[in-house]
């Protein structure tokens, strides 16, 4: 589904992504740990296409097709879908407006026919539940004065409505309660299937007891320098990246 | 520039006042008075600080003259497409500056309320309004305002009595059609409402037709003690239009006065919004929301002035501009020495979408009382990339995006305009002007 080969990328002058190899088949479920600044978000934000960032080398195949090629919505007609680690406000803008602009403008990508507002308006409610967000923050403006674990259940709700093939969670759970960590984590699973694959960027193995993973990696200094099964982030949760040599520090 | 005078704005006055008119002394005076001054104060150059930003010479190459006749030809299946669904208002329709009662409806006016055109009234009661005409503008009247009184042939006139309340809103729809000449049209609306009276006025300035044509009006509204007025303001004129307006507002004690302005068509708009205070603890609110793309120019100036204590003024416009676009805000707010307690605040953002476009702005406050409350900010800038991407990164277009964000940045006053059918018709045109708008 997903193949990256040697991917380098800069932002200005710096190169933050130095070679970076990663391979998601369908149905996977890939964790990224790593130190902060090691790269994680920069890997997120150059798979989904935002602007500021270079490709300087390697390649990047999603479903079958370059997709460093692509617009970023183009990669969310795609099925790509990223729950940003800082969601973004947008004032004035409606939140349910918004999520039915974003349903139907992928629905009408793939040749579906757009739901009018009462077939929308069901699918919302049914998604809610399995969120337990409070239907009110769908009046509001685009995460606009949410908190910050609101902003991250918004993430997961949109998500669950857009129903993407490959999701990017970067740090979802940073800044939620228990509960909510739950919560996030039952939308997570609910949403996996043999068809749909999740990448979770995380600091904290505690995710990783509710969402189990397939893989876990290491990423460091842009690469990704170790790979591991589930037992690999209790390892890490144990002895942080020092063990891992000079590459991890 | 003498000569731009002549060419250009005295035609304006060249028709006679409606023949039928009876000519009261006292009107007379008023518009010979007026005539006099616009000769003496001649055309402002451009160092003239009302007129810095914008220059007159396109509208003065025009060659305006007035709409002598009356036009009777337009019925009210013209009016359909005109109106706004599920809106039920009390509704004035004027073509051309002159009003229509055929095409008007009033029917079921609560007692103490008085709707009626200018110029009937000035005919069946001819001193009816002796002291009201000119009473908020007073003697020191700028250009236009003295050529509407020069000029002056019709208007609207509303009139609420001591605890007079409208439930629905009375509604203006200033339509303009084009006529073999280049027309200008100088209506003149008087508002009062007496002590605890409370109306929603709202006034629609559309066209008929793509035509070229000039409207310079002037409305004059005095609130009284606790009175409430909501005044909604829709400019909405055709691409090649002039649009000159003039509001002359003065707020009673404790009245409180809530308009906002919608600047999005004619080629050419200059709005003047003049506030003055008659009395303490009182509260008026402009907002405003304008949009100029390839060819046009809105000029908005403020100038509030609270001149005895314990009054609030809030105003804040945005816009946005794109293409070739321009605009100027210009607002003034004055505090004079003992207007202690005074609360003001003056915001002007703008979301300019094309390197062509351009504003001029200038929020400014002249502050002699030490107990005050004043701020004033501004700002001009572009769209958020990041906003921007976040919503790409959701499957919506790059140009769907845009509009969303700009739509979003227009709510906040979009979302004022009351009530919902005005709102939802306002906004909708608001989208389908961005939609043809060039945004990047
Ligand atoms: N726009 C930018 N300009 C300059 N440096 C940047 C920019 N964006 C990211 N960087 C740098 O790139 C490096 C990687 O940042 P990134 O956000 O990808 O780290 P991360 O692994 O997500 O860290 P964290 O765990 O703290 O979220 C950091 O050193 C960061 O300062
Ligand atoms: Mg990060």
């Amino acid at each position: 589904m997903l193949s990256v080969k040697g991917l380098r990328a800069k932002v200005g002058e710096k190169e933050i992504l130095k070679g970076l190899d990663l391979e998601v088949g369908r149905g996977e479920v890939h964790a990224i740990m790593g130190p902060n600044g090691s790269g994680k978000s920069t890997f997120a934000h150059v798979l989904s296409g935002r602007e500021g960032y270079t490709v300087t080398g390697g390649s990047v195949t999603f479903e079958g097709r370059d997709l460093l090629a692509l617009t970023p919505e183009e990669r969310a007609h795609l099925g790509l879908f990223l729950a940003f680690q800082y969601p973004v406000e947008l004032p004035g803008v409606n939140n349910t407006y918004f999520l039915k602009a974003a349903l139907n403008a992928i629905r009408s990508a793939r040749g579906q026919p757009e739901l009018d507002a009462v077939a929308f308006l069901r699918l919302m409610k049914e998604r809610l539940k399995v969120l337990h967000l409070d239907d009110s923050l769908l009046k509001r403006p685009v995460n606009f004065g949410f908190s910050g674990g609101e902003k991250k259940r918004n993430e997961i709700f949109q998500m669950a409505l857009l129903e993407p093939k490959l999701a990017i969670l970067d740090e979802t759970d940073s800044g939620l309660d228990i509960d909510a960590l739950r919560i996030v984590a039952d939308g997570v699973n609910a949403l996996r299937s043999p068809e749909r694959s999740v990448i979770l960027v995380t600091h904290y193995q505690r995710l990783l007891d509710y969402i189990e993973p397939d893989f876990v990696h290491v990423l460091a200094h842009g690469r990704i320098i170790r790979s591991g099964g589930k037992e690999l982030a209790l390892e890490l949760e144990e002895k942080g990246y020092g063990w891992l040599g000079e590459e991890a520090a | 520039m003498t000569a731009a005078l002549d060419k250009g704005l005295l035609p304006w006055l060249a028709a006679a006042p409606t023949a039928d008119t009876v000519p009261s002394g006292w009107l007379e005076a008023q518009r010979a008075q007026a005539r006099a001054r616009v000769e003496t104060q001649g055309i402002p150059g451009n160092k003239a600080e009302n007129w810095r930003y914008t220059s007159l010479t396109r509208l003065l190459a025009q060659g305006f003259v007035p709409t002598a006749e009356s036009l009777t030809a337009v019925q009210r299946e013209d009016l359909e497409d005109l109106l706004i669904p599920g809106l039920e208002s009390y509704r004035v329709l004027m073509v051309n500056g002159r009003f229509m009662p055929g095409l008007s409806d009033l029917h079921d006016l609560p007692v103490g309320v008085r709707i009626a055109g200018l110029a009937a009234l000035l005919k069946s009661d001819p001193d009816a309004l002796q002291g009201r005409l000119n009473g908020v503008v007073g003697d020191a009247q700028p250009l236009f305002a003295a050529l509407n009184t020069a000029g002056l042939d019709d208007g609207l006139v509303v009139l609420l009595e001591r605890g007079a309340r409208l439930e629905r809103p009375i509604e203006l729809i200033h339509l303009s059609v084009g006529m073999d000449e280049p027309r200008v049209a100088q209506p003149r609306h008087l508002i009062a409402l007496g002590d605890g009276a409370q109306a929603n006025l709202i006034e629609r300035y559309l066209s008929l037709g793509d035509s070229l044509y000039c409207t310079n009006a002037v409305v004059e509204i005095t609130l009284g003690r606790d009175a409430l007025l909501t005044h909604q303001r829709i400019q909405a004129e055709s691409a090649r239009a002039f649009h000159l307006s003039g509001l002359y507002l003065r707020l009673g004690t404790a009245s409180r006065y809530q308009g906002l302005n919608v600047g999005l068509g004619a080629s050419w708009a200059r709005t003047d919004l003049c506030v003055r205070f008659a009395g303490e603890h009182a509260e008026c609110d402009l907002q405003g929301l304008y949009l100029a793309g390839d060819g046009q120019l809105m000029d908005f100036h403020l100038d509030v002035e609270h001149q005895l204590p314990q009054c609030t003024s809030r105003e804040n416009f945005k816009g946005i501009l794109y293409g070739k676009g321009r605009a100027v805000f210009d607002g003034l707010v004055r505090v004079v020495r003992d207007a202690q307690k005074t609360d003001a605040a003056m915001t002007n953002r703008n979301l300019l979408l094309c390197e062509g476009a351009e504003v001029d702005t200038k929020p400014q406050l002249q502050i002699n009382a030490d107990d005050v409350k004043c701020s004033h900010g501004t700002t001009v800038g572009q769209i958020d990339p990041e906003q921007l991407f976040y919503l790409r990164s959701r499957g919506i277009s790059a140009a769907r995006a845009r509009r969303l964000l700009c739509l979003g940045f227009a709510g906040e006053i979009l979302d004022a305009l009351v009530p919902e059918a005005l709102r939802e018709q306002v906004t909708e045109q608001v989208g389908r002007l961005l939609e043809q708008a060039p945004l990047d």
